[in-house]
């Protein structure tokens, strides 16, 4: 359901703190559903959760065993349930999604009510043992998370990012992992984590967001019985600030590897649903966003210097990164380009090609990712704190305000904080 | 226009062979406001030694070609094609694979103005040395890229264990020193033999009218002229059934070790029905018998064998095919036993419960693939290619028996088709 580009999600609140948020429509094959649970960010709570999400992945107190859960979940026309950690500015998110076939699709079967209940006893009937997680299922859930913290290192641009961001933002949420730290993830007892999942189901903010050819008023009644909430008043996560500085602006480590990976972070003032929001994106589509930008048609097509050279703007933690994998010979080189094109920008060399190309790319993202079940509760869940109704059509007409003077206002306003360089040990 | 229904799945499909050849097909989705196109050639980097077009010797030209084609594409005379995408909105994209190339977009507006772009960017070549020369330089950072993966060094290494000649065992993209060998002349030759409309694919599903855009491209396509089509001709050397390599490691700067056990295809000659079912039987075996809720990953999983990396794949195309299953794991040796154990004793393993409940997670799956644009237009076109229909699939899974799993299994089952490969860390690292 789409009027003048708003994306329609009816919005009722089950018990205080908890909302829960449908749309009904015939675009999909499939049910979506989505329940986030939000709490503030820091690395013990980050590891509890993410250690938390894999226990209840394992199993439950209906199916204590995996295989019998996955099973089921396989009879269930290979419906996908899963359990994540993640991150957004200074909160923490645990979450479920489910994805089930819409029953019109299958022969016979009906899938639909089981599924309910299957997301009422994954959430709500954990697998206790005394009272607590079974102890032997947590300690190889942490050692799940502890490779998954320590893989990191194995994947050369995942790593040099990491760093990145560790020596930009020390001690700030910017460089808090959703999966917390080896040492917190040691520290966890099947107490301690049963304490959190009770906090958790109890205290947090949640949100539940369903997306198909559903009947809503069915839903609506049918999910506030299988997710019987208390009221709550969910605690404030503390707005994310600029306090931290980097600890070093210029970093180079090695490694035994071949290409060298430059990755630079730079910070802006601007934050999303900021006023000067908007004009940042287009900045950063013009810097280094899309295979039209100064970046690539310079790092890449005018100087050969690398195969992938892009930017990325993080609208939470106001920082826009740069990366781009190079001949370790060509460092300064490479440096050198990048800088000159924020400089081309400050100085107003932007083409009105620049501009419209940047306009037209945004709003095909934003039109594409509407396409999707996921990217319309992603949208919806990001711009609700927003006070206003997300429609497409509102951000368009603020892309198009955006003029020349704005993006090198914007480009005037981005610093250099820090550079990461990694490569060969030979370099 | 020829209209194929699939009433079950609520999909209507448009098809059409254009005079020079060309297929198109166009597949209208209601509700959505994007509209995903490829365009591709049966052309990939297995595809080494050919009769050129209008030639009678068959030639061998240096490895990488096809990819480097593909990024050649995008340069015109006039400057780069990403710019006019761009300019109408649209986010383009190319790939190549063993055994195709294909050119792609997604958009929500000015739809014909990018299948234009699209088309006449293809089936219009401009290649000169110095454009060549340039661009060795990008692809060079692209392979360097790769070469520093450790996941993707397994994978390629598994697969050179398992070829004695075929070229699926040649890295996509060439070597350093591979393309440095590539010339203009080269890709002239080979755009000209595999770019042909009679070669080719175009998929077009989305947010369009079935009837407009097919008249559009037709109009298109008119307008352009072709040489008659010819049978391309594609040399392969002799593959044996066995690995060339039973084991074989590699040390890389990584943390913990990495393994894949390879398991060699004998059957590879298949195509259409029989090759649907041939695969999707052997699918349908690797998920029973590995899959998360089989007795073999409990074991492991709660042995600490494997962790989140763990993962398992058939892949088979014309004279190729491989399974490989693997994970990182602190135990390589022992988890590559493990898999063996299992494969080598499937008939007890493999149930008519166990099938049965496969196939619904796998008809599952299907049905969930088709929210999925870039899926349908991907996988409808590389079924295509191997003479298979995508929607087809369901149904080809519903009639499966225990038996067929059992059958199509043995075809991979060979100790002499078993291979391992590991990354291992290249020095003791201080904790």
């Amino acid at each position: 359901m789409t009027i003048g580009g708003i994306f329609l999600f009816l919005s009722t609140q089950i018990a205080e703190g908890v909302n829960l948020h449908i749309r009904q429509t015939t675009q999909f094959k499939t049910v979506s559903f989505s329940i986030k649970f939000r709490a503030p960010l820091d690395q013990q709570t980050a590891a509890e959760r993410a250690v938390l999400s894999n226990v209840l992945q394992h199993s439950n107190g209906k199916f204590k065993k995996s295989a019998e859960f996955r099973s089921y979940l396989d009879d269930l026309f290979g419906t996908v349930l899963y359990f994540d950690a993640s991150k957004r500015g200074s909160e923490h998110t645990l979450l479920l999604n489910v994805e089930t076939v819409n029953d019109q699709y299958l022969q016979q079967n009906k899938v639909f009510n089981e599924v309910l209940e299957l997301i009422n006893t994954a959430i709500l009937e954990p697998n206790y043992e005394n009272g607590t997680f079974v102890p032997s299922i947590v300690e190889r859930e942490k050692e799940m998370i502890i490779q998954r913290i320590q893989s990191i290192f194995d994947e050369k641009t995942r790593y040099a990012q990491h760093r990145l961001t560790q020596i930009l933002r020390p001690n700030h949420p910017a460089s808090i992992s959703a999966n917390g730290t080896i040492d917190t993830v040691k520290a966890i007892t099947p107490e301690s984590l049963t304490k959190a999942y009770e906090t958790m189901i109890n205290e947090d903010r949640i949100d539940i967001y369903v997306v198909g050819d559903i009947d809503v008023e069915a839903v609506q009644k049918k999910l506030t019985e299988a997710l019987p909430f208390k009221d709550r008043t969910p605690k404030k996560a503390e707005p994310v600030t600029n306090e931290s500085k980097p600890e070093k602006e210029y970093t180079k480590e090695q490694q035994e590897m071949k290409q060298g990976k430059l990755h630079i972070g730079f910070s802006t003032p601007v934050r999303f649903g900021d006023e000067d929001y908007a004009k940042m994106q287009i900045f950063n589509g013009i810097f280094g966003g899309y295979a039209h930008s100064k970046l690539f048609m310079n790092v890449r097509e005018k100087e050969s210097l690398a195969y992938y050279a892009s930017s990325s703007y993080n609208s939470q933690y106001g920082l826009v990164y740069v990366v781009s994998g190079i001949e370790p010979s060509n460092e300064k080189k490479a440096t050198d380009v990048i800088k000159e094109q924020l400089e081309a920008m400050k100085n107003g060399e932007i083409t009105d090609l620049e501009l419209s190309q940047t306009k037209a790319m945004l709003v095909n993202q934003l039109k594409e990712t509407l396409d999707l079940a996921r990217g319309q509760i992603e949208i919806f869940d990001q711009y609700k704190q927003l006070d206003e109704t997300f429609s497409v059509d509102t951000w368009k007409e603020r892309w198009d305000q955006v003029t020349k003077e704005d993006v090198q206002k914007m480009a005037s306003q981005v610093q250099l904080e820090a550079i990461y360089f990694l490569s060969g040990k030979e370099a | 226009m020829k209209t194929i229904e699939f009433k079950q799945l609520d999909e209507t499909l448009f098809y059409k062979k254009l005079p020079n050849g060309l297929d198109v097909y166009i597949l209208p989705k209601k509700g959505f406001s994007k509209t995903f196109v490829t365009f591709t050639t049966k052309y990939g980097s297995i595809d080494r030694t050919f009769v050129p077009i209008g030639e009678s010797e068959a030639i061998t030209v240096p490895d990488g070609i096809a990819h480097f084609l593909e990024h050649k594409m995008f340069e015109k005379e006039d400057g780069d094609v990403f710019q006019q995408f761009s300019e109408a909105g649209a986010s383009a994209n190319a790939f190549t694979s063993f055994t195709r190339t294909a050119y792609l977009f997604s958009a929500t507006d000015h739809i014909y103005k990018s299948t234009e772009t699209l088309l006449n960017f293809v089936q219009e070549p401009y290649f000169t040395e110095k454009t060549v020369e340039k661009e060795k330089g990008i692809i060079g950072q692209e392979i360097t890229m790769y070469d520093d993966q450790a996941d993707w060094r397994l994978y390629f290494g598994a697969i050179e264990n398992m070829y004695h000649n075929h070229p699926v065992k040649i890295d996509i993209a060439g070597t350093i020193e591979s393309i440095d060998k590539i010339t203009a002349e080269h890709l002239y030759t080979c755009y000209n033999t595999f770019y042909h409309p009679s070669n080719m694919l175009l998929f077009v599903v989305g947010a369009i009218d079935p009837t407009e855009m097919m008249a559009f491209i037709e109009d298109n396509q008119s307008k352009k002229e072709f040489p008659e089509p010819t049978q391309i001709q594609r040399h392969f050397e002799e593959e044996p059934t066995d690995v060339a390599i039973k084991e074989r490691e590699l040390k890389m700067d990584v943390q913990k070790p990495k393994v894949y056990v390879g398991l060699k295809a004998k059957q590879t000659d298949l195509s259409g029905d029989e090759m649907l079912k041939h695969e999707l039987s052997v699918q349908i075996a690797l998920e029973c018998l590995y899959g998360r809720a089989s007795d073999f990953y409990t074991d492991v999983y709660e042995n600490g064998l494997i962790d989140e990396s763990f993962a398992y794949d058939f892949s088979l195309e014309k004279g190729y095919g491989f399974a490989l299953i693997g994970s990182d794991s602190s135990e390589p040796d022992q988890l590559a036993d493990k898999i063996k154990e299992v494969i080598n004793n499937a008939e007890s393993l493999l149930t008519s419960d166990g099938i049965e409940r496969v196939k619904r997670k796998k008809i599952g799956f299907y049905l969930r693939a088709l929210n999925s644009m870039e899926f349908i237009a991907n996988q409808f076109t590389r079924y295509e290619f191997n003479e298979m229909d995508l929607f087809d699939a369901v149904p080809a899974i519903e009639k499966l028996t225990l038996e067929d799993v059992v059958e199509a299994l043995k075809t991979i089952q060979g100790e002499s088709q078993q291979t391992v490969f590991k990354v291992l860390p290249s020095s003791e690292r201080a904790e």
